[in-house]
């Protein structure tokens, strides 16, 4: 499905407000077709790497680059590049249909491949009804748009800027403000429309688990810097830092010593794992995700402890596990009552190794 | 005991305020009928009729004065809607610090005494040299009035969405068309109230108009000279009418303020 060709390039772009560093010499490229998702918490600076690609700021230093042309400079009404923005920003003196054909109507019946006005029009209405199909909105061309539900006015949103027919959709956190159930159903259309039109995505989110199940690649930000690119398998399974680790899923993050390839100290135990390439007895942080760690007899585990709480979460109980002055946080579908004496179990693989934050800080 | 204390209360209250609206338009009341007293006479009521507002609208003073008003008044909100829109968009834009300085220096002509308004604006046309007039009377209320159009106008753009500007421009919209096509939409409502204000503001303008114009009369100066002369019932008939206009547009800025408080 994904074009192996770059169509934006994103190099050592920093961006600074006043005495605020945002960005931080950030080095990017997005694939033709590509969904790519900036992940990260509030203040990371992915809306301000959006609003750059959209042409609503400049970079500080570096450049972005279009089909390998630098796009910097080029204001916005001149990129084939269009935004759904947070809070939908319809207008409101139009209807839903003047709202889609906004974009058509700025254009010469030319550039739409029409001899005439009239026809021009026919052509809009055409444009603007397919868009209201795809976004199952068909009906509600007269609507004004105050008279629309959030999750409505996020459809027309995508419509009023697909129907354009941009090379590049880029949508600042548009599910934000809807309900959970709805959400789920809106991430499973949206990437069902890129798939079904072909649009390169790029959407910014905080939400961890959206940006899983829609993306192609995720690219994890934290202030202003990023983290770690890749896809959504890898980056849950080979977090590369302890940040990645927490904000993607849940963790454990423990510290620990590495002794030597593939034997890590933590929790006063020895454990076998499958890391190597660290030196002899250096510092880390040592991940292991909730659903990791098997509750086993009191005996037979690697680690004692004491259950302490239990929350039921639906699917299965969350337990905290007081071990040797750890607290551990366990998914399990059995639930331990609290007092119990556990036994806890971690089969090599699943214990991640990480160097320590400031390291990769400098990096 | 409590609720007889309470009734009378609540009696007292009905009282002192019927004793207030009396005080405050009483005099209006007593104008109005005067206006439709067929005696010259203040103190005897010999009859109802229309006379005084024919005469009102045949006296060649009067239509001319008329004339003058609603010049003057058009123009004045037409202008100053034009200048006080553009003014609270810019001053929008602004870093919060300047817009701040902004907002204040065009508070203080709202707050300054008429009189100093008048007596000020008089002072600077005689230094100019500008002879004063219709036209000197007509930057007079463009002055005054501005300052009602930006602040009906500078609401509506802080409740704008702050992305409707940059949508328009992403969607193809020049910065200039993205002006005219979404952000003048968008705040309508405040640009047509502050419009009404200002026309308003014009219409019963006296103070200023009076230091600010030579021999060209709007009614509110009508009426002052006519009552150093000895008030005829033309006179209330003219300030009935003057009454009920600029009653009538408060009244029509009131209900659009009070819809979009609840929109």
């Amino acid at each position: 499905m994904i074009d192996e060709t770059r169509l934006i390039e994103i190099k050592g772009v920093s961006k600074s407000f006043g005495d605020t560093q945002v960005l931080h010499d950030i080095d990017l490229y997005i694939r033709k077709r590509e969904f790519v998702t900036l992940l990260g918490p509030s203040g990371c600076g992915k809306t301000t790497l959006l609003r750059i690609l959209g042409g609503f700021e400049m970079p500080s230093t570096g450049e972005v680059l279009f089909e390998g042309k630098d796009m910097t400079g080029i204001p916005p009404y001149k990129r084939r590049i269009n935004t759904v923005f947070q809070k939908y920003a319809l207008f409101n003196h139009l209807n839903v249909f003047d709202n889609i054909a906004f974009g058509l109507n700025l254009k010469t019946p030319e550039q739409l491949g029409c001899k005439s006005r009239a026809e021009m029009k026919q052509e809009v209405a055409r444009r603007v009804n397919r868009m209201l199909k795809l976004v199952k909105m068909e009906g509600y061309e007269k609507r004004s748009t105050n008279a629309l539900s959030g999750g409505q006015q996020q459809r027309i949103a995508i419509a009023r800027a697909l129907v354009n027919e941009p090379e590049v959709l880029l949508l600042d956190e548009p599910l934000g403000a809807l309900d959970l159930k709805l959400r789920k159903e809106m991430q499973l259309e949206l990437k069902a429309m890129q798939q079904q039109l072909g649009i390169t995505f790029i959407y910014v989110t905080h939400d961890q688990e959206e940006a899983l199940t829609m993306s192609d690649t995720i690219v994890v930000m934290n202030h202003g810097r990023i983290q770690q690119i890749g896809d959504p398998k890898g980056i849950y399974d080979e977090p590369r830092n302890a940040f990645v680790a927490d904000f993607i899923g849940e963790s454990n993050i423990i510290d620990g010593t590495m002794l030597q390839d593939d034997l890590v100290r933590f929790s006063d135990t020895e454990f076998q794992c499958v890391d190597e390439g660290f030196a002899k007895n250096e510092p880390v942080d040592v991940v292991i995700r909730p659903e990791d760690i098997m509750l086993v007899g009191e005996d037979v585990g690697m680690l004692r402890g004491v259950v302490e709480s239990v929350i039921f979460k639906g699917v299965h109980y969350e337990m905290i596990i007081e071990s040797n002055d750890c607290k551990w946080k366990v998914q399990s579908t059995t639930m331990q009552p609290v007092g119990t004496r556990v036994g806890m179990t971690i089969v090599p693989y699943n214990i991640h190794i990480m160097h320590k934050m400031p390291v990769l800080k400098e990096a | 005991m409590k609720v007889r204390s309470h009734r009378a209360g609540k009696l007292l209250k009905g009282l002192w305020l019927a004793l207030v609206l009396a005080f405050l338009y009483i005099p209006i009341i007593v104008m109005i009928a005067l206006s439709f007293n067929a005696s010259v006479s203040r103190a005897a009521w010999t009859g109802f009729t229309l006379d005084w507002y024919v005469k009102l609208f045949k006296s060649k003073q009067i239509m001319a004065a008329l004339n003058v008003t609603i010049t003057v008044a058009v123009i004045a909100t037409v202008v100053s809607t034009v200048l006080g829109t553009l003014g609270a968009i810019g001053m929008h834009a602004m870093s919060t610090g300047m817009a701040n300085l902004l907002i204040n220096v065009s508070y203080l002509p709202m707050t300054t005494p008429d009189i100093v308004t008048g007596v000020s604006l008089m002072l600077m046309f005689i230094f100019v040299k500008v002879p004063l007039g219709k036209w000197t009377m007509i930057m007079a209320h463009i002055a005054f009035d501005t300052p009602y159009v930006l602040f009906s106008v500078m609401p509506k753009l802080r409740q704008m969405n702050p992305n409707l500007y940059e949508a328009a421009l992403d969607l193809g919209c020049h910065p200039a068309k993205a002006l005219y096509k979404v952000i003048i939409p968008e705040i309508m409502p405040g640009i047509v109230t502050g419009a009404l204000l200002a026309f308003t503001m014009s219409l019963d303008d006296f103070v200023i108009s009076y230091f600010t114009s030579n021999t060209d009369q709007n009614l509110a100066m009508i009426v002052y000279s006519a009552a150093r002369r000895g008030v005829e019932p033309t006179m209330y008939a003219l300030s009935t009418l003057m009454f009920i206009v600029v009653l009538g547009l408060l009244l029509i800025v009131n209900r659009r303020n009070g819809l979009e408080d609840i929109a």
